[in-house]
């Protein structure tokens, strides 16, 4: 909102936006209809939104039945390219996939792998234990718990007997608050577990949720294409956003507004005939809908992320079919043995 | 070191739509794009460059034997048949074609990347099947050769199951299959004559 704000308020643009919302209030089965709803007005042709892969599926057929654009702003698994979506935050070769590059060599190949029980989880750790294992590092357990559920303690259980060089958490809500908290606990009561010998990482903790996690996100390591006060994408510094869910929503309606402003009389086109008509210069690959993205690694300190290495402009690759659009992972020869 | 993953892969594979063209033709270009995919279409008859194609995207509605440059059902790549009607008779000849998965017309926003990954384990699986019966019934015909050698075996002088026993050694000590072995002792015999002198050697 924001954005669409600061889109009417400049008097550069030619139009102004008009805003319908819906709130399907986390709701998966509200989101088609919902969507539908607001599409059914014909005059509305791009949608800003969605959380989960779920809700994303779900109103993808919604789009392709009335020509209308999703631009979707959250770090996803992958393995998608529709005609309809435009996706402005990262995927697996943006995200993941540097994280374990610049992790590996670091902490050391044996890692513990847990999410929650949806495409995500599911997805993001198939990848991870691929790459762990094609390094030469060992997959010391996978666990998973439903949406919501807290009950974590076998996975505190298993990571404290297994002893991993590192955990990736792709927990999400709830259960990623309350598995952080115990393991906060568990590096307390044990100094393996500290950040620094077993650091957590994660792909989808942002600053949006460190007031939940509190003081057991210290030490934290999270890879997205922007943290609080980084310079660069999405515009240079001049503005600073809450995380990189605000920085990625704010990118897509500037996007849509320059190729609406630069493509007049396309205001209510699909977006491939938008992109296609657009000869101007568009940060969205024509034939991914993706974006190129930076890729920054980050730790928490003292309550916020400090970027500790970072990439510009990784192209993405949702198939990961591009080995040139990969970071490599090196491992040391020599391992130190703890 | 560059990282190999054994996520399915698919890039820089050839793809072939047999397909007149259509909007189903620029749907399915669409999502190949994103894989990776180098693809081609072709209409009515698949060129001799599909040969070298690793999928073939075929259109069931309108297709017939004859657009094929191999016999019905023995593609040697993954097959895909493009389905728009769901008469019996057209999904009959789809199958009949090695159709190894399938997406439904109109193709819209996805199922491409699932075709191609169901449908080339289909086809892996089906090859691996056809080269173990191919070996199977290999063995099974040299059946009569075992038998034969058992006979040639025993005639020196041994029962049947130490004549038998024998040709198991015989296989053994050669590191090769029974039928191996036993094809081995018929032609010797044959090649030799004196079958009695022969078996002396054994």
């Amino acid at each position: 909102m924001l954005a669409i704000n600061a889109i009417n308020a400049d008097t550069s643009f030619n139009f102004t936006f008009e805003t319908v919302d819906r709130d399907p209030e986390g709701n998966i089965d509200l989101y088609a209809p919902l969507c539908a709803e607001i599409l059914e007005d014909r005059s509305v042709a791009h949608v800003i939104g969605c959380v989960t892969s779920w809700s994303r599926k779900d109103v993808i057929p919604i789009l392709e039945r009335l020509g209308a654009t999703l631009w979707y702003s959250l770090p996803y698994e992958g393995f998608e390219a529709s005609d309809h979506v435009v996706y402005t935050h990262a995927c697996p070769n943006q995200h993941l996939l540097p994280l374990l590059s610049w992790a590996l060599p670091r902490f050391g190949g044996r890692g513990y792998l847990t999410g929650s029980n949806y495409i995500w989880g599911w997805e993001l750790n198939r990848v991870a234990r691929e790459v762990i294992q094609e390094a030469g590092g060992d997959v010391l357990g996978e666990r998973y718990v439903a949406l919501n559920d807290i009950n974590i303690g076998h996975m505190i259980e298993e990571i404290r007997a297994t002893r991993p060089n590192f955990v990736l958490n792709s927990l999400v809500g709830a259960s990623s608050y309350t598995f952080l908290k115990a393991f906060a606990e568990l590096a307390k009561a044990d100094s393996f577990f500290t950040p620094d010998n077993c650091p957590v990482l994660s792909c989808n903790l942002t600053e949006s949720e460190l007031v939940e996690i509190g003081d057991a996100a210290e030490g934290l390591i999270s890879a997205g294409p922007y943290f609080h006060g980084a310079r660069g994408w999405p515009c240079q510094g001049l503005r600073n956003f809450e995380s990189s869910l605000e920085a990625a929503s704010w990118a897509a309606v500037m996007e849509l507004s320059q190729l609406l402003q630069a493509n007049p009389g396309l205001e209510g086109a699909p977006i491939s005939e938008l992109l296609s008509e657009n000869t101007h210069r568009s940060m969205i690959d024509v034939e991914t809908h993706h974006t190129a993205l930076p890729v920054l690694i980050a730790q928490v300190k003292d309550g916020a992320f400090q970027v500790l290495e970072q990439w510009q402009d990784i192209p993405a690759d949702p198939y990961l079919s591009h080995s040139e659009r990969r970071i490599d992972i090196r491992l040391p020869k020599l391992r130190i043995v703890k | 070191m560059k990282i190999r993953l054994h996520i399915p892969d698919l890039s820089k594979l050839r793809v072939a739509i047999l397909h007149r063209p259509h909007a189903t033709v620029q749907s399915l270009r669409r999502q190949c794009k994103p894989i990776g995919l180098d693809v081609f279409d072709c209409w009515p008859e698949l060129p001799p460059k599909a040969l070298a194609a690793d999928f073939v995207f075929f259109d069931a509605d309108m297709g017939y034997d004859a657009q094929f440059p191999w016999d019905a059902g023995a593609a040697p790549m993954p097959m895909i048949a493009l389905i728009g009607s769901e008469a019996p008779g057209r999904i009959e000849w789809s199958l009949s074609q090695g159709a190894d998965a399938q997406i439904l017309k109109p193709v819209g926003d996805g199922g491409v990347f699932s075709a191609l990954l169901i449908a080339r384990r289909a086809f892996e699986v089906r090859q691996s099947m056809r080269d173990e019966i191919g070996v199977l019934r290999g063995r099974l015909s040299q059946r009569q050769t075992v038998v034969q050698a058992v006979t040639l075996l025993a005639a020196a002088g041994s029962s049947e199951d130490e004549a038998y026993a024998k040709l198991r050694h015989l296989a053994m000590a050669r590191r090769e299959t029974i039928e191996d072995a036993a094809l081995r002792v018929v032609l010797d015999a044959q090649n030799e004559g004196g079958l009695h002198d022969k078996f002396g050697k054994y």
